[in-house]
């Protein structure tokens, strides 16, 4: 099994081979720790801040403190540009790391029954910018119908404003 | 005892911006108001979104029984809606579908009274601005300059003789429009009945009700938590929509502005939902999936107040 989380941690492994030990870390505790031992090997034999030394209950931790987002940002783990030096495989088993890590950390909490979804609050979208003007589909058509008669605007504008609810989206709205 | 404190923190707060908004500002919007009520109309006005113009017709016929309304789109294929007192139908040619909101209970229709006018200054800073000529009329602008970046902006242009609107500017945070309304051609006086006669073709066309109803969406599990300040719950209904399942819809205004929350099960429906935030003019729509039903926030605000409102929908299982 050592071999294999070596391997794993060099991306040796391609994806029929990575069930077994990635498993393993899951329930082995013996495995979680040569884990941990290979990565403070590697940290130090690279010189950098010793990372691996059980920072995983801390990392669990500050996971559980995250808000869930709806869908995963794609660039929040893509390593940093200025990394890139990095000896390539090296740098894939650290990134492996860390997504091992999260993923063992969030491991217990996806078992602990049927909870519904946590209140899934995007701060990061809250934040945005108003957004470019994107096509509504014709089921929104509907919504903005029935939305439209609500308005108080209606009172100053009569019924103006009903042109957004049966406004031409075409092409993108052409079935 | 707190929530009384806190009214009164809230009056006292009316009060002062009150005092901060020109009164005879607030008498135009009244004049407006009136003019929409009491005035008939034939007129062309263009919409401007984005990159987009669109050019439509708008009769108006004023009458003792609260008048008659028909908007003809003129770009692209020729929808319409024509609005009584009592009912909405909008005449969609593509699909051949008439969709009908009957609208039962006057009082659940939220509609910015003269009385009401005083109580946006909580909200907005409404003032005069400068008079400007819009399709042969002299007019008058009112800015209702948002307090906080939660709501729109909304600058109006009013025919100094009789209110008539005849121009609208919605605005964002950063002053730049989000959508316009511009009268190109107008005539005030006398519009015959026939000219707000419905298309006769679409006697053949598919009928939709909208079958409204009152609902309680919190004793059904949902809690909507909508803290955008200012935004108070109005009505909260339960109607279908495209002959579905029956869809909850609760509506927040602070007067001006209107955000709708609509729930529905997504088991129900035939097109594949598309999450996210689409666009339309000054309205917002956000799209999120709750325990296995489809939320849609649809606003006149600006993203962020769509989505914050749309990302505080829960829902628990009733006990």
């Amino acid at each position: 099994m050592k071999s294999k989380i070596s391997a794993l941690m060099d991306s040796e492994l391609d994806a029929r081979e990575l069930h077994e030990p990635l498993s393993a870390l899951g329930e082995d505790g013996d495995a979680r720790e040569t884990w941990r031992t290979y990565h403070l090997i590697s940290d130090a034999l690279r010189g950098g801040a010793i990372l691996s030394a059980n920072c995983a209950p801390r990392v669990a931790q500050r996971l559980a403190q995250e808000p869930a987002l709806i869908a995963p940002l794609p660039s929040a783990i893509r390593p940093p540009e200025r990394a890139r030096w990095f000896v390539p495989s090296a740098l894939a088993a650290s990134v492996a790391a860390f997504a091992l890590v999260g993923w063992l950390a969030l491991a217990p909490q996806q078992g602990a029954g049927p909870a519904p979804a946590p209140l899934a609050q995007a701060p990061q979208a809250e934040r945005a910018k108003e957004p470019a003007h994107l096509p509504l589909t014709s089921a929104a058509q509907d919504y903005l119908i029935a939305h439209q008669a609500f308005s108080p605007r209606n009172s100053l504008q009569g019924m103006a404003p009903y042109v957004r609810s049966v406004s031409d989206q075409s092409p993108a709205r052409k079935r | 005892m707190n929530r009384a404190a806190g009214a009164l923190l809230l009056w006292a707060a009316a009060g002062l911006a009150q005092a901060q908004a020109a009164p005879e500002a607030l008498d135009w919007l009244r004049k407006i108001y009136l003019a929409s009520e009491k005035l008939s109309y034939a007129g062309t006005f263009v919409y401007q979104q984005g990159e987009r113009t669109e050019t439509s017709r708008i009769t108006r016929r004023a009458d003792a029984s609260g008048g008659m309304e028909r908007l003809e789109v003129l770009d692209g294929p020729p929808r319409e809606v024509v609005r009584t007192r009592d009912e909405i139908r909008c005449y969609l040619p593509e699909s051949q579908t008439v969709k009908v909101d009957r609208r039962r209970d006057q009082r659940a229709f939220p509609a910015l009274l003269p009385a009401q006018v005083s109580g946006l200054t909580e909200h907005y800073s409404i003032t005069m601005d400068e008079t400007a000529r819009i399709a042969g009329f002299d007019c008058q602008a009112i800015v209702l300059a948002p307090r906080d970046e939660l709501r729109y902006g909304y600058k109006l242009w009013a025919d100094v003789h009789t209110g008539m609107l005849l121009k609208a500017r919605a605005f964002n945070h950063a002053g730049e429009t989000v959508e316009q309304f511009t009268f190109t051609q107008l005539e005030i006086g006398n519009v015959a009945r026939e000219r707000l006669r419905p298309p006769a073709a679409a006697r053949s066309w598919r009928v939709e009700q909208s079958a409204v109803a009152p609902a309680n969406l919190a004793e059904a599990g949902w809690n909507m938590r909508a803290d955008l300040p200012g935004f108070r719950k109005v009505v909260e209904i339960r109607r279908m929509l495209r002959d579905s399942q029956p869809v909850g819809q609760v509506v927040y205004s602070d007067g001006l502005a209107a955000v709708s929350i609509f729930i529905e099960p997504i088991a129900g429906r035939t097109q594949a939902p598309r999450l996210g935030l689409a666009t339309v003019g000054a309205v917002n729509v956000y799209t999120r999936e709750v325990a296995n039903h489809l939320v849609t926030v649809v606003g006149e605000a600006p993203a962020a107040s769509v989505q914050r409102m749309g990302n505080r929908v829960e829902f628990r299982r009733p006990q």
